[in-house]
């Protein structure tokens, strides 16, 4: 296996690193020109960089799958079908001080969109209502280890949550 | 209209800018993971954890590349996956993926995917050690840049390039019987490679 420190002569070959670099066209400078020439003479070097071309080729021509729409569905309804394991004790039963609280954060998190400037106020609305629910179930959730968790005995819905939010301005 | 009226969304309150967020976001997620995972059951499993993951943490999520944030949890979901089950294999537990494929309901997404999705080239990528996939699909299909795809795995950019070039060579040779039809890609500015 060729390394790192037979790269820096001229005559030696490229290392692995040089080779996927010089390939992906992502070297500069000295080393992009030294790896020019070397591979104008070198066949295996040359020829190493090809087979890195010829597998991202083949990868990116292959067809990308697409979406099933069942899944599109699922991941629609995440906020609804979401379980949190309970409710946080500092949230009162109407819930106030904590959308309150976390509106904030929510929005750094507005996807800006100047393209579609009518729809400025109803996604930011909507937007921190997510993430309102978001930081809840996070806060909920904060002791969750395995990847699937199943509903608790009162597993509590986004929705729920959402017939709770005060009105925003 | 300043606000979203519930009732328009039906029964079941989504969200509306959940419903961007999924929108904007779902396709690249799946294609990732259907990349990584190599079927579909996987796939969707890991696509739908990564979405519920964003929900828990939006609020946590400290503005920067939300895509780069995507591409970390299913990443690690997938990384995950792999040494779980590789535990599971050693304790000689059978594994499910099939079953699960099974009970999946077959339909016109599944059709397509049958038709176009190139099994070769798929079975070539399953082929590889997950680390070094992991590698080559951020590089090659997701198109991170080796910086981008060493923060991701949280490993050193040297590393990243050996990964990603080992992984292409594996690919490649996994394909050699395709070489006529697997031409050289020279559209990166450079000669042209070897015949």
């Amino acid at each position: 296996m060729r390394d790192l420190g037979r790269d820096l002569g001229r005559a030696q070959h490229l290392s692995d690193e040089a080779i996927a670099a010089f390939a992906d066209d992502v070297l500069t400078g000295h080393a992009r020109q030294r790896a020019r020439r070397h591979t104008a003479l070198c066949a295996e070097c040359n020829h190493a960089v090809a087979v890195q071309r010829e597998a991202v080729w083949a990868l990116r021509t292959a067809p990308a799958p697409a979406l099933p729409s069942g899944l599109l569905d699922r991941l629609r309804d995440v906020p609804v079908t979401t379980p949190i394991r309970q409710v946080p004790t500092h949230v009162d039963e109407h819930g106030n001080t904590m959308f309150a609280s976390f509106a904030a954060p929510a929005a750094a998190f507005v996807p800006v969109q100047p393209e579609h400037p009518r729809r400025g106020r109803p996604v930011a609305f909507a937007v921190a209502s997510v993430a309102v629910l978001g930081a809840l179930a996070g806060t909920a959730a904060s002791d969750s280890g395995p990847t699937r968790e199943p509903a608790g005995p009162h597993p509590v819905h986004a929705g729920y949550l959402r017939a709770e939010l005060p009105k925003h301005p | 209209m300043t606000t979203v009226d519930p009732a328009e969304a039906g029964t079941i309150w989504v969200p509306p800018t959940w419903d961007e967020v999924v929108r904007e976001h779902a396709d690249r997620v799946y294609r990732l993971a259907f990349r990584l995972s190599g079927n579909r059951a996987d796939a969707e499993d890991l696509t739908q954890e990564t979405f519920v993951r964003v929900f828990r943490s939006l609020a946590e999520y400290t503005p920067g590349t939300f895509e780069g944030w995507l591409h970390r949890i299913t990443t690690n979901l997938f990384l995950d996956m792999v040494r779980r089950r590789q535990r599971i294999r050693f304790d000689a537990l059978p594994d499910d993926a099939g079953d699960r494929l099974a009970s999946r309901e077959g339909g016109p997404e599944q059709a397509y995917e049958q038709m176009n999705l190139d099994p070769e080239v798929q079975a070539a990528l399953d082929a590889l050690p997950a680390d070094f996939r992991v590698a080559v699909v951020l590089c090659d299909l997701e198109q991170l840049s080796y910086e981008e795809i060493a923060a991701t795995l949280g490993i050193k950019v040297g590393t990243v390039r050996s990964r990603i070039h080992r992984g292409r060579v594996m690919l490649r040779e996994a394909l050699a019987h395709r070489a006529p039809g697997l031409r050289p890609a020279n559209e990166f500015g450079e000669a042209p490679a070897h015949a």
